[in-house]
C-alpha cells in the first residue's frame, strides 16, 4: 500500500484533496462560480465571447413558462431539456424527435407532455441544484453530433473535457458514451475516457471504470489515433473561457455538432481526476508548470501555444523525482 | 500558496497546543481525575467549643488551620453567636487564629468553626517558605545550666552523627527512647527534660536541636483522619527538612491521613473569662467524586479551572451539554474517515446526526430500525416517483410515512421489548427523510449499487461515531475538558490543508502506479 503511494506521488497524480485545496481553492473565487453553476449565465457570458453554444430555445422560470413549452419544443429534430445549475449531467432529458403523439428520448424510450411537465417541475424545485434552491429549465438545440466519433459511441453525444489552469489548457479527454452509462458520456456511469494529446488533438489510450482499456467496450473499435476535428478551436474556446468566468481551475465540455462544429456544453469549477487514468499520468507536474508561469497577462492565443510545449515537453516521470519504491 | 499552509498549520498546531495546555494545567496541577468515577474522600472537620460565660469580658482563642497554597478548604464556616469574631495572622509560625470575644457573656455559650479538608499524607510537601530557615541561636538563655547541657548533648550528638539525616533520628531515638540512665549522657538529657514533660516539651527539644544544626523544623498540631467521630484528640509531630526531602516525625504513631491545624507550642484553645471550657474536635468522611472536589478547588487556579468547564450551569442545562460535547469527537472522526479514507457519505455531517440518534435506540437496533425504515421509505418514494408529485409535498408524504412507521413500529416492539419500542420515538424521522431522498436520487441518476455504497459508508460511519461518542472515557474526558474542542478544532484545521492522496484514491488509480 506504501509502494503504491510512493508510485503515485512520483507519477504526479493528485487527489481530490490536493485538486480542492490547492488547484480549486485557490483559482476559483466563489463569486465566479454562479458563472459556472448556472449554466443560462454561461451562455450568455460565453457569446460576446464567440464562444459557440447550443442554441437556446426557452428558459422556464415558473409556471407561466410553462405554459409556453409545446411552443419551445416544437422543434421536430429535437431537443435537449437541462436544470440550469444541474451537476454531473443529473436532471437531463434528451429528446430526438416526435414519437406518436410524444416524444422519442434518445435511450429510445417515448416521452409525453405531462411527464415531461413533471420532470421540468422537478428542475423548478431544485431536485438537482446545489442545495436544493430553486431552479431555471433550459431548453436548448439538441447536438447532431459528427461522425467521427461515430464508430467509438454508443447511442448518445461523445463529447470533449479540456482541463484549463489559469487560461492554459493542459489536459484534453475525449469522453464516450457505452451502453452500460445510458448515453450518458460521464465517466462514472461507465463511459469511456480517451486521453487526447493535446499538441495535435489525436486520441491516445483509454480508460474505463478506471481500468486501461484499449478497444470501445460495445463497438469494439480501437480507441487510439482518431483524430479530433477542429482541434485547435476547441482549444481556443476552452482557453477564452477562463477570461469570461475569473475561474483559474476549469474543466470545459465541448461537444462537436455536425453541421455547427464545436460548441461550448458547459463548464465546470471541481472537474473530476479520473482524467489522470485517461491520460495516463498524473497531473501535479504540469499543473506546477502551467502555475510557476506566473500572472502575466497572455492572449488566448498565447496561452494555446504554451499549452503545446507544456504537453510536449511535459515528461511522464520527470527524471527528478526518485523512482517509486526508492 | 506556501503562506497559506504555513498559516493554516501554525493556526492547527497552536489551537492544539492551546487546547493540551489546559488540559494540563487542570490534569497535573488541579487534579482532575482523567478517569470518570474517580472517587475521593472529603472529610468534614469541625471545632466545638462549649463553655459557661461569667458575666466578665470573654476572650477565646482558637487556631484554625492555615490557608496555604496546597491546602484546600471548599467550605469554610462559623458559627460565632453573638460573640464577635477577629481573625489574626502570625506570619512567624503560618498560623491562623481566630479571636472570639464578647464583654457580658452568661449562660453556656457555643462557638463553633467548621471546614472541609482533603487531608494530607506523609508525602504531602512541605510549603517551599518552611525550607528556607537558618540556623537557630542557642535556646535557654535564661538557664545557664539547661543551656550548658544543651551545648554538651548538641555537640555529643553531632560528633556519633554522620549528617543532619541520622542526626536527627539520634536525636529523636535519644529524646523519646525510655529512659534508662545509664546512657552516656544520661545526666544532660534529664537537665533538659524535667519529670513531667509531655510529647510537646520533648519534640521542642528536637526541634531546637535541628534547628540548632540548621535544620528547618517545625512543631505541626491537628488531628489523624481515620474514621467519622465526634470527639478526637489532637496529635503534635514533628516536621522538618534535610537536603530536599521532607520528614515528619510522629510520636503518637503514624496516621495514614492526617489534617494541619497549627504550629507551634501553644495550645490549640486558649479562654479567658470562662469556665466550663468543652473542646471538641470532630471529622466526618465524604466519600465524593473526585472530579467535583478537583472543580471546586479554591484560590486562582480553582476559579481557572471553573472557567474552563461547565460546572456553573443549571443541572438540565450540563445535561444537554454532556451530550452535546461528544459531538465534535464524531464530527472530527467523519472529517478523518472522508479527506484520509475516502468514505463516501449520503450528505455531509448526515452519518453524525443519525450516530446521535443511535443514542436512543442502541447500535445493533438502530441499525436495524435505521434499514428498515429507509427500505420502506425509499418504497415508498419509487411509488410516488409514478405519480409525479412536486418535490416538496413528496418530501412531505415520505415524512408522514416514516412517522407512521416509527409508531407502528413503537406499538409492536412495546408489546415485546418495551425500552426499544420506547426509544425509537426520538430515532429522528427528518434526517430519515433527507437521507431516504438523497439516496434515492443517487439510485435513480447513478445506480442502485452507488446508493446502495453510499448508505452503507453513511451507516457505518454513523456507527463508529456513534461506538466513539458514547464511550464513558470520551463523554467523561470531553465533558471535564472541553478545552479538547480546541485540540479537536486544530486536528481539523490540519486536516483541512492535507492534500495527499486519500486511501480509496490508491485503490481508484492503481493503474497509474505501475
Amino acid at each position: 500500500m506504501l509502494n503504491t503511494f510512493k508510485a503515485l506521488r512520483a507519477n504526479g497524480v493528485i487527489g481530490i484533496n490536493e485538486r480542492n485545496v490547492k488547484y480549486v481553492n485557490a483559482l476559483n473565487p466563489r463569486k465566479f462560480l454562479v458563472r459556472v453553476d448556472d449554466k443560462f449565465l454561461t451562455k450568455e457570458l460565453a457569446a460576446p465571447a464567440g464562444i459557440p453554444t447550443p442554441e437556446l430555445y426557452g428558459v422556464i422560470k415558473d409556471a407561466r413558462d410553462m405554459k409556453r413549452l409545446p411552443e419551445f419544443i416544437d422543434h421536430p429534430d429535437g431537443f435537449v431539456i437541462k436544470p440550469a445549475q444541474g451537476s454531473q449531467g443529473k436532471g437531463i432529458i434528451v429528446v430526438d424527435g416526435p414519437l406518436k403523439g410524444g416524444w422519442r428520448l434518445s435511450s429510445g424510450r417515448r416521452i409525453d407532455l405531462d411527464t415531461m411537465k413533471f420532470q421540468i417541475n422537478n428542475m423548478l424545485s431544485g431536485m438537482y441544484s446545489l442545495g436544493g434552491q430553486p431552479d431555471k429549465a433550459l431548453i436548448e438545440y439538441r447536438v447532431k453530433f459528427d461522425d467521427v466519433f461515430g464508430k467509438v459511441s454508443y447511442r448518445g453525444v461523445p463529447d470533449i473535457r479540456v482541463i484549463v489552469v489559469k487560461g492554459i489548457p493542459v489536459f484534453g479527454m475525449l469522453r464516450l458514451p457505452t451502453a452500460e452509462s445510458d448515453g450518458k458520456a460521464n465517466l462514472h456511469k461507465g463511459g469511456v475516457g480517451c486521453g487526447i494529446d493535446l499538441a495535435t488533438g489525436r486520441t491516445m489510450r483509454a480508460m474505463q471504470h478506471d481500468q486501461f482499456i484499449d478497444i470501445h467496450p460495445d463497438t469494439a473499435h480501437p480507441l487510439e489515433d482518431i483524430q479530433t476535428p477542429y482541434w485547435d478551436d476547441i482549444l481556443l474556446m476552452a482557453a477564452k473561457c477562463y477570461e469570461v468566468t475569473g475561474l483559474g481551475y476549469l474543466g470545459v465540455d465541448v461537444v462537436l455538432d455536425r453541421d455547427k462544429g464545436p460548441m461550448l456544453l458547459e463548464l465546470n469549477a471541481r472537474p473530476g481526476i479520473s482524467i489522470q487514468i485517461a491520460n495516463r499520468k498524473g497531473l501535479r507536474y504540469v499543473l506546477e508548470k502551467a502555475m510557476a508561469l506566473g500572472d502575466e497577462a497572455r492572449s488566448p492565443e498565447a496561452r494555446i501555444e504554451i499549452a503545446k510545449t507544456l504537453s510536449d515537453t511535459a515528461p511522464e516521470k520527470p527524471a527528478m523525482i526518485e523512482p517509486a519504491g526508492a | 500558496m506556501k503562506i497559506k499552509l504555513r498559516h493554516a498549520v501554525i493556526l492547527g498546531l497552536a489551537l492544539i497546543a492551546a487546547g493540551f495546555s489546559i488540559f494540563f494545567i487542570k490534569a497535573a496541577i488541579l487534579h482532575y481525575p482523567l478517569e470518570p468515577g474517580a472517587r475521593a474522600t472529603l472529610w468534614d472537620f469541625e471545632l466545638f467549643l462549649e463553655f459557661d460565660g461569667q458575666n466578665e469580658p470573654a476572650r477565646i482563642e482558637a487556631y484554625v488551620p492555615a490557608t496555604d497554597v496546597e491546602r484546600a478548604f471548599p467550605q469554610e464556616r462559623f458559627y460565632n453567636g453573638s460573640f464577635g469574631l477577629s481573625l489574626v495572622g502570625e506570619p512567624e509560625t503560618r498560623n491562623r487564629k481566630a479571636v472570639w470575644t464578647y464583654r457580658y457573656p452568661s449562660n453556656r455559650k457555643v462557638l463553633r468553626y467548621a471546614a472541609q479538608t482533603l487531608g494530607e499524607t506523609k508525602s504531602t510537601p512541605l510549603p517551599l517558605s518552611f525550607r528556607e530557615s537558618g540556623p537557630g541561636p542557642v535556646p535557654f538563655e535564661a538557664d545557664p545550666v539547661k543551656r550548658q547541657a544543651f551545648i554538651v548533648w548538641s555537640g555529643n550528638l553531632r560528633q556519633r552523627s554522620a549528617d543532619d539525616r541520622s542526626f536527627a533520628d539520634l536525636a529523636i531515638a535519644e529524646t523519646f527512647g525510655e529512659r534508662t540512665g545509664s546512657e552516656q549522657y544520661a545526666d544532660e538529657i534529664s537537665a533538659l527534660l524535667d519529670q513531667d514533660v509531655g510529647v510537646v516539651g520533648r519534640l521542642e527539644l528536637v526541634r531546637q536541636l535541628l534547628r540548632s544544626q540548621g535544620v528547618p523544623a517545625r512543631i505541626a498540631g491537628g488531628v489523624y483522619l481515620g474514621e467519622t467521630r465526634r470527639r478526637l484528640e489532637t496529635h503534635r509531630w514533628l516536621e522538618y527538612h534535610i537536603d530536599g526531602d521532607d520528614f515528619r516525625y510522629f510520636p503518637d504513631g503514624e496516621p495514614s491521613r492526617f489534617f494541619t491545624i497549627w504550629y507551634g507550642t501553644k495550645p490549640l484553645v486558649e479562654a479567658y473569662g470562662v469556665s466550663d471550657l468543652d473542646v471538641q474536635l470532630g471529622t466526618r468522611a465524604l466519600e465524593t467524586a473526585a472530579a467535583n472536589i478537583a472543580e471546586n478547588a479554591p484560590g486562582p487556579f480553582g476559579a481557572f479551572g471553573r472557567a474552563f468547564g461547565f460546572s456553573g450551569l443549571p443541572l438540565t442545562t450540563q445535561l444537554v451539554y454532556q451530550v452535546l460535547i461528544t459531538i465534535p469527537v464524531g464530527i472530527t472522526i467523519l472529517v478523518f474517515l472522508r479527506q484520509f479514507i475516502g468514505f463516501k457519505t449520503l450528505g455531509t455531517f448526515m452519518p453524525v446526526l443519525i450516530g446521535i440518534a443511535f443514542r436512543e435506540t442502541a447500535l445493533i437496533n438502530g441499525i436495524l430500525l435505521f434499514s428498515l425504515l429507509i427500505a420502506a421509505g425509499l418504497a415508498l418514494r419509487f411509488y410516488l416517483e409514478r405519480l409525479q408529485l412536486l418535490l416538496v409535498p413528496r418530501l412531505a408524504v415520505v415524512l408522514i410515512f416514516i412517522v407512521m412507521m416509527m409508531a407502528a413500529v413503537a406499538v409492536l416492539m412495546t408489546e415485546t421489548n418495551q425500552a426499544m419500542g420506547l426509544s425509537i420515538s426520538l430515532f429522528p424521522m427528518v434526517i430519515l427523510t433527507m437521507t431516504i431522498e438523497r439516496m434515492s436520487i443517487v439510485w435513480e441518476e447513478n445506480s442502485a449499487s452507488e446508493a446502495i455504497k453510499q448508505g452503507i459508508g453513511s451507516l457505518a460511519i454513523a456507527a463508529i461515531t456513534y461506538l466513539a461518542m458514547t464511550n464513558g472515557q470520551v463523554e467523561y474526558l470531553m465533558y471535564r475538558f472541553p478545552e479538547l474542542l480546541l485540540v479537536l478544532m486544530g486536528l481539523c484545521v490540519l486536516m483541512g490543508r492535507y492534500t495527499g492522496l486519500r486511501l480509496s484514491e490508491l485503490w481508484r488509480f492503481k493503474a497509474l502506479a505501475g
